[in-house]
């Protein structure tokens, strides 16, 4: 195996990626060349419905698919070997759909069709061992020795910010929401990847585009949220376990918790959000659940802890799950593109075992003290009040926002996130998202003008809501958003947050403080295109970083 | 006071202290860490590990338990063994069996006892719901619960055959010994509504997730009870790699669970199922001979390399095993549970 796709990925001098037998992540050799062999064909189903489309011809089944597939290549979601020999099967037929799509369209359109070589001509072996053995050629490193780590390094910035547009764009596709120009540019990059690419300067275009459908993605994924369960509203959340039977869900999957919510409704069983769910708790039809009794825990890397204690079952609905420990094994299910081993999942949108199973065991002993906390700053709130906020900041009661957000992780360097958030000036409004907000949401920030200096604006996917408001606020002051008094404080630990990473870039966002460690597949050359075009700067100390970031605005 | 460094078969790394008048077992359990082991008087090879470094001594055990020449290959009970020496143990089993807290005892009641084939009973029990642990039956499946007697300390351990469930049931097939205590009670006294006490669940003896290799399962007798949970368990979790069960019994009467096996055809792909009788009637038409001779033939006709999973008893066991390494199956893939009488 040879995986450098997320933070915590193995680093040494001799330089980084996980190379063993099992990676940082927990995911084995095995399965983690299954997926290279799985994106590889993904490439190649790519490559003919790019050129279907141009023709006018379009397979919107093979494009949910390979969203799906991608999604179950994220760190932290799938690690089941045999579900990824089942996928490349269905990826090797959907491949043969899509190369008779295209050679029709040609046909119809009088044109004589391509011969594609590369990834749409690989035939994936029919057993393991086979596709084991052709997992070299699927590599992100294959071609390092002879074009070097920067072009490597570029093309797998494109590649795992791909899986992060498709992550975001399967949540939405599952609540109903599917944009066309989504489709086109997954697969406008997966055909650029398939051809090999060399230079940098497509690939840092392809990366923008990425960028550019990522923004389409989280867009769309706002609409499936509203759409579906109404508008964020401010809320206040219970955060101590309340006494009775109760189920603690996890994940991102919004459509999943309320299957599960009307699984379990009327049966005394209460409902926990976990991680990023947290922000269900504020969509006015989840909400009116009135057994969504609160959120638990924190953000992912504390499970093992957290859901041994856990008095009931858990489903993981999406990343970022961790090796189940003994403790819970029994009693924790996965959803969607979720799975490991010798876990139970469920496939079919029935949760009604999850009711069974959080009847039969024991629950909650005791009402713990209540303590809540407050989310649901989503773009309506926030631009509900824009006249208040304006006022403020042109009175010089709010003298700058950090939007302090992205992802958590074990790395013992991400306190930066607690002190920078703990340390921002009375004068200053904390906004956040994503589940690096655990570090500090539970913190008394205190108000400005009545108005809470931290906002929780939702997941990691409502950075589309974050700009929605940095934009509108833009054009209330006359100005671009980066004349706003905002710094971006970005915490990156997945390929969902190097997606978002890219759209910033493609938005011409500056000032984005990014960290806690730079991306490995980033060489010191690509890094200085972030630095010197981007305006992307690493974090350093975070007192020092926010003296750094109210000068710029001063 | 020495360091243990014990390594699963996972790759998980533990660490505790030995104090040399303790056994590696019990030195385990105070550092809160429990290792699977059954009868914990080196009779049942349930906590075989082996040493990679240091110095043990071993107290007496069975050579069922530990032959000769396991023990040349440096494999120890944990059960038999104190530390004279910092030391380096590998476990042939997985983290996810090893517990970090108290094993739970807790109470269930009789809801069915009935023969299952000649000389043996199949006795379901469902959990009392409590405070601490609800009533779900939770285990993995391979692994067994220590029975006591009612009205006695005696305790037996037995395999769970059925898989884990919301319901609190637990599914036992158990062999009667003529002179066993716990068989006189099963075979006589026990009757529904009886309560028993139940602590589990216990055991190492689970299927290697991490492997992609076929399953192929040998049971002797009861020692099917184990591998039928297993092979419920791929069934309900459509796992679809292939998997045969070689199962035999002495004589055609002691045949039992043919309709689970008989499910499990229909509901597990690729599964396939070789019923052994060792000693037929002239009506049998299957497979005369020891399930071991039954893998040795299917062995020698495939190319497959399968992970071999064996429960039954000692001799079957070590039948087994030397017909799975002939046939190129490497020591490391092939993973036993013994059970005797007890």
């Amino acid at each position: 195996m040879f995986c450098y796709q997320c933070e915590q990925t193995y680093r040494s001098d001799e330089g980084a990626g996980c190379a063993g037998s099992k990676g940082m992540c927990g995911k084995d050799a095995a399965t983690a060349d299954l997926q290279d062999v799985l994106l590889h064909v993904c490439e190649g189903i790519g490559q003919y419905l790019h050129r279907a489309r141009a023709l006018g011809a379009t397979d919107v089944e093979a494009d949910r698919f390979v969203l799906y597939a991608f999604f179950t290549t994220l760190t932290n979601v799938n690690f089941n070997a045999a579900k990824f020999v089942r996928l490349i099967q269905t990826a090797g037929e959907i491949k043969e759909r899509a190369q008779a799509l295209y050679e029709a369209a040609a046909a119809s359109a009088g044109k004589a069709p391509e011969a594609l070589a590369g990834a749409a001509a690989f035939v994936p072996a029919a057993e393991l061992n086979g596709l084991l053995a052709q997992a070299a050629e699927a590599s992100v490193k294959k071609d390092a020795a002879a074009l070097g780590e920067d072009v490597v390094g570029l093309r797998s910035l494109v590649l795992y910010g791909l899986k992060g547009v498709c992550a975001y764009a399967h949540h939405a596709e599952v609540l109903g929401e599917e944009r066309d120009a989504i489709y086109e540019a997954v697969e406008h990059a997966l055909d650029l990847l398939a051809s090999g690419p060399e230079e940098i300067g497509p690939l840092l275009e392809e990366a923008l585009a990425l960028g550019r459908a990522n923004f389409l993605a989280m867009e769309a994924l706002d609409a499936a949220n509203t759409g579906n369960f109404g508008t964020p509203e401010p809320t206040q959340v219970r955060v101590t376990p309340k006494k009775g039977k109760a189920v603690l869900v996890s994940g991102h999957d919004m459509k999943d918790l309320c299957a599960i919510l009307e699984a379990t409704k009327d049966k005394g069983i209460d409902i926990y959000t976990h991680g990023e769910l947290l922000p269900a708790h504020s969509y006015p039809k989840l909400k009116a659940y009135p057994h969504l009794a609160g959120n638990y825990g924190g953000a992912w890397q504390d499970q093992q802890r957290e859901f041994a204690e856990f008095p009931g079952p858990i489903v993981m609905t999406s990343n970022c799950l961790i090796e189940p420990q003994p403790r819970y094994r029994g009693r924790i299910f996965t959803a969607g593109p979720v799975g490991w081993p010798g876990i139970r999942h469920i496939d079919n949108g029935d949760f009604s075992i999850v009711a069974q199973a959080a009847a039969a065991l024991p629950g909650f002993a005791e009402d713990a003290a209540e303590e809540t906390i407050t989310i649901g700053f989503g773009r309506d709130t926030v631009l509900g009040v824009a006249d208040k906020v304006i006022e403020a900041v042109k009175a010089g009661a709010i003298r700058h926002f950090f939007l302090v957000g992205g992802c958590d992780g074990a790395a013992p360097g991400r306190n930066y996130y607690t002190d920078f958030a703990e340390h921002a000036p009375q004068d200053t409004v904390v906004l956040t998202l994503g589940c690096g907000k655990y570090r500090f949401n539970r913190h008394d920030f205190g108000t400005i003008g009545g108005l809470p200096r931290l906002l929780d604006m939702g997941q990691c996917n409502d950075a589309y809501s974050a700009l929605v408001v940095a934009t509108k606020l833009a054009e209330a002051f006359g100005a671009g958003v980066n004349q706003l008094p905002l710094s971006l404080i970005v915490s990156w630990f997945e390929q969902k947050a190097a997606a978002v990473l890219l759209t910033l870039l493609a938005l011409g966002v500056r000032n984005v403080r990014l960290g806690p460690t730079l991306p490995a597949f980033l060489t010191p050359a690509l890094v200085d295109v972030l630095v010197q075009k981007f305006g992307v700067l690493p974090i350093t100390d975070a007192k020092a970083d926010i003296e750094a970031s109210l000068a710029r605005a001063a | 006071m020495f360091k243990v460094n014990l390594v699963t078969r996972d790759g998980a790394s533990l660490v505790f202290d030995a104090d040399p008048s303790d056994t590696l077992l019990d030195a385990a359990a105070k550092a809160n860490i429990f290792l699977p082991a059954a009868c914990r008087e080196g009779g049942c090879g349930t906590c075989r590990v082996t040493r990679k470094a240091g110095v043990v001594a071993l107290g007496s055990y069975s050579r069922s338990a530990l032959t000769d020449a396991d023990r040349a290959a440096g494999d120890i009970l944990l059960c038999r063994a104190a530390a004279h020496s910092d030391l380096e143990l590998t476990a042939p089993f997985d983290k996810a069996v090893i517990g970090f807290s108290r094993i739970p005892e807790r109470r269930a009641r009789i809801t069915d006892v009935g023969p299952a084939g000649a000389g043996a009973v199949r006795l379901v029990l469902r959990y009392e719901d409590d405070p601490t642990h609800g009533r779900a039956a939770e285990f993995i499946p391979g692994q067994f619960m220590e029975l006591t007697l009612p009205g006695t300390s005696i305790t037996r351990a037995y395999s769970l055959a059925n898989t884990p469930n919301w319901e609190g049931t637990l599914e036992l097939s158990i062999r009667l010994h003529p002179q066993g205590a716990f068989s006189a009670y099963l075979a006589g006294r026990a009757e529904i509504g009886d309560v028993l006490h139940v602590k589990g669940p216990q055991g190492s003896f689970i299927v290697d997730d991490g492997s992609q290799a076929p399953r192929w399962f040998v049971a002797g007798g009861t020692g099917v009870a184990p591998i039928l949970s297993m092979l419920r368990q791929m069934a309900e979790l459509g796992d679809a790699r292939e998997s045969h069960l070689f199962f035999g019994v002495n004589t055609q009467d002691e045949l039992f669970a043919t309709d689970v096996v008989e499910e499990l055809s229909k509901s597990l792909p690729g599964f396939g199922a070789t019923l052994c009788v060792w000693r037929p009637g002239p009506d049998w038409s299957g497979f005369a001979g020891t399930p071991a001779e039954a893998l040795a033939a299917a062995l020698a006709d495939s190319s497959t390399r399968p992970d071999i999973y064996v429960c039954g008893p000692p001799k079957l066991i070590e039948a087994t095993e030397a017909v799975a390494l002939a046939g190129g199956v490497p020591h490391d893939r092939i993973f036993s549970e013994r059970f005797s009488p007890a």
